[in-house]
């Protein structure tokens, strides 16, 4: 356990820890399955395929950020990671998408 | 955001367990019935209780059923009228397809037909019409009945039959989020994991017994309940992450021209009309080649893609009998001549696993051992989450007595009307069914409402007898609703021998097992509840006669 004494959240920390969860695990994972459809077909991979295989990583990714959010200690870092994350990965797929079209 | 880990994973997996558990519960009970949705559609209308039939002959019995086929259904033009420019159409004349979908399981069969939308704001948005037809003479059998299997509960299985804005799929997507993080945070919780996790004490206290079992199921059934979340969520990717159909629906149009260079069939209308050849002949061919390869070779889907245009194609797929991958080993033919166009190529690694994923799912194999393993999986995870409830009521509500809270309560009470209110409301759909006039418009709706009130008298009754426990005792409303519950599971078997004539000893003699199924199901259930109810009056009795025996256990 730890040393330093340990005071309960606030409700206000809990509602930004699930939407944190909730939105922010989203956001990330509709960048992830952007920037994978994107990179993958730019590589060659067919569309579809691409696409199913996103889907099956994006799960799997979402049910582990969903967890990371409630463990981390900070909050700031989980919001900054989940959103940040997911806006930097839209941001290159949509240039991927301009490159190929 | 705990001190530690363990008791992180413990908060989440008690409070998102909660919440979500209630329509976990839904989405477990109404999974495990769509096992045998086919079967419980024969139990609900009887016109169709003959043998399954094979795909019928497309130039003698569909293509007269097709083009009598003008209009697509009234409640799909109703929904399209925001989509459209100006008023609805009052004639749909572009003909886009036709499609007819059957499995080893069904005796009637399904055909639909997807109009273009006229003035449609979407260039290609489709209107769709569809009608269930007997395959051996191509009859019409009537639209407004229910298939409370395959049209009811299936549906309520993955959307909880809340179509707006396909809100209710969004809560079971979420639902099956949370049931993997229960799973994983449910196992970490346990400090001496392997022991905890095996042990069923049925003869210690509620509490104690609830959370055995409640264990025992999770784990025991852990992998399978693990992966029918995931693929569900999955099959749904598109709908959870409509990635391709906005952000990159330039590059998913790109790909669409590429596509339909590479496979040589048209993906738009030529203009011309044109007619069609034989499509009998169309399939023979295709059965003579899946033979070839040595695969089954009944048809599982029929569709004529471009109808009376001279870019018109018919694609034949294969159903998946004799595997549990999805599967189809499609051959597409020129829709004018008969020429086979393209023969689907093996499937990709990626879309083998995607396929795999989805057919273990939607199980469209033919093996009857394997969908009673679903069934036993499914309630498994019923069991689990109804000793979740009874394990959160039972820990608190002492507790909650003396601080005269009524959050125990409240839960007790939501949780019977999951548990066994879920039970009486498709008990309610079945006899609803069988009591209302075949004549009746609308009569489909009118079961659902049965389902609905059923469930909604339940809730009240749950609210009204969950008293007691905020005394910290046991709730009447378990018990009555399970007495309910018999009386009602006995009552619908007797209304399908009354309202049919085919009662049990005849559909065992005749083995006509889905309609001799539904009924030993049903008294099977009742037997269980006239079981759980006895042991819950006993152990109030109990309670009652010596207060110190159930205090003596907080």
């Amino acid at each position: 356990m730890s040393a330093t004494p340990f005071t309960p959240p606030s409700r206000l920390h809990i509602a930004a820890r699930i939407a944190a969860a909730m939105l922010g695990g989203y956001a990330f994972c509709w960048g992830f399955v952007a920037l994978f459809i994107a990179s993958m077909f730019a590589a060659g991979m067919p569309f579809h395929d691409a696409e199913s295989l996103s889907y099956m990583l994006a799960f799997l990714l979402f049910f582990g950020l969903f967890l990371w959010a409630f463990a981390a200690r900070s909050l700031a870092r989980v919001w900054g990671v989940l959103a940040g994350g997911g806006a930097l990965m839209s941001a290159a797929a949509w240039l991927i998408q301009r490159s190929l079209l | 955001m705990f001190q530690n880990f363990r008791l992180t994973m413990a908060w989440l997996h008690t409070w998102f367990g909660l919440v979500l558990g209630f329509v976990l519960m839904v989405v477990f009970f109404f999974g495990s019935l769509s096992v045998f949705d086919r079967e419980i559609d024969r139990w609900a209308i009887p016109e169709s209780r003959f043998a399954p039939q094979p795909m019928p002959s497309f130039d003698r019995v569909l293509q007269p059923v097709f083009e009598a086929m003008t209009k697509p259904d009234a409640a799909n033009i109703e929904a399209a009228r925001e989509r459209v420019n100006g008023p609805m159409a009052d004639s749909f004349p572009v003909v886009n397809s036709w499609g007819a979908y059957t499995t080893h399981r069904d005796p009637v069969l399904s055909v639909f037909t997807s109009f273009v939308l006229p003035n449609a704001k979407q260039a290609d948005d489709l209107v769709w019409g569809s009608l269930t037809i007997d395959p051996r003479d191509g009859r019409p059998l009537p639209q407004d009945h229910l298939k409370i299997g395959s049209q009811f509960f299936y549906p309520l299985h993955y959307s909880l039959n809340l179509h707006w804005k396909n809100l209710g799929t969004w809560i079971v997507g979420f639902a099956a989020l949370i049931m993997l993080v229960a799973l994983v945070s449910g196992v970490v919780m346990h400090r001496k994991i392997f022991r905890e996790l095996f042990t069923f004490r049925p003869k210690k206290h509620t509490q104690r017994s609830a959370l055995d079992l409640h264990n025992l199921t999770g784990v025991v059934a852990l992998p399978f309940h693990f992966i029918f979340a995931l693929s569900g969520l999955v099959i749904f990717g598109g709908i959870y992450f409509p990635v391709t159909h906005t952000q990159l629906e330039p590059l998913h149009e790109l790909h669409e021209q590429h596509e339909a260079m590479a496979t040589g069939l048209p993906a738009q209308r030529a203009g011309q009309p044109a007619t069609l050849a034989s499509v009998d002949a169309m399939v023979a061919e295709a059965q003579r080649r899946w033979a070839a390869k040595g695969m089954a070779g009944e048809v599982g889907f029929l569709n004529v893609q471009h109808v009376g245009d001279a870019n018109a194609y018919v694609s034949v797929y294969r159903a998946g009998t004799d595997r549990v991958t999805l599967t189809g080993e499609g051959m597409h033919f020129k829709g004018s001549s008969g020429e086979l166009i393209r023969v689907d190529p093996p499937v990709t690694v990626v879309a083998g696993i995607n396929n795999f994923l989805t057919g273990l799912h939607l199980q469209h194999f033919r093996h009857w051992l394997l969908r009673w393993l679903y069934v036993l999986g499914g309630l498994s995870g019923c069991v689990c989450i109804a000793t979740g409830f009874i394990f959160f009521v039972e820990k608190r509500k002492r507790q909650h007595a003396k601080q005269g809270l009524s959050g125990a309560r409240w839960v007790d009470a939501l949780a019977v009307t999951t548990v066994t209110g879920m039970l009486i409301a498709t008990m309610a759909v079945l006899i609803a069914n069988r009591l209302l006039p075949g004549d009746l418009p609308a009569r489909g709706d009118w079961e659902q409402y049965g389902f609905w009130g059923a469930w909604l008298l339940a809730f009240f009754h749950a609210l009204w007898r969950t008293a007691p426990v905020s005394e910290g005792r046991i709730a009447p409303a378990w018990g009555e609703q399970c007495w309910a519950v018999a009386a009602l599971a006995i009552t619908a078997v007797l209304m399908n021998w009354a309202s049919t004539g085919d009662h049990l000893l005849s559909t065992l003699g005749r083995a006509y097992w889905p309609v001799a199924g539904v009924d030993v199901a049903l008294l099977a259930s009742a037997a269980l509840a006239v079981l759980a109810a006895r042991r819950l009056g006993r152990r109030a009795h109990l309670a009652i006669s010596s207060p110190s025996a159930e205090a003596a256990h907080a």
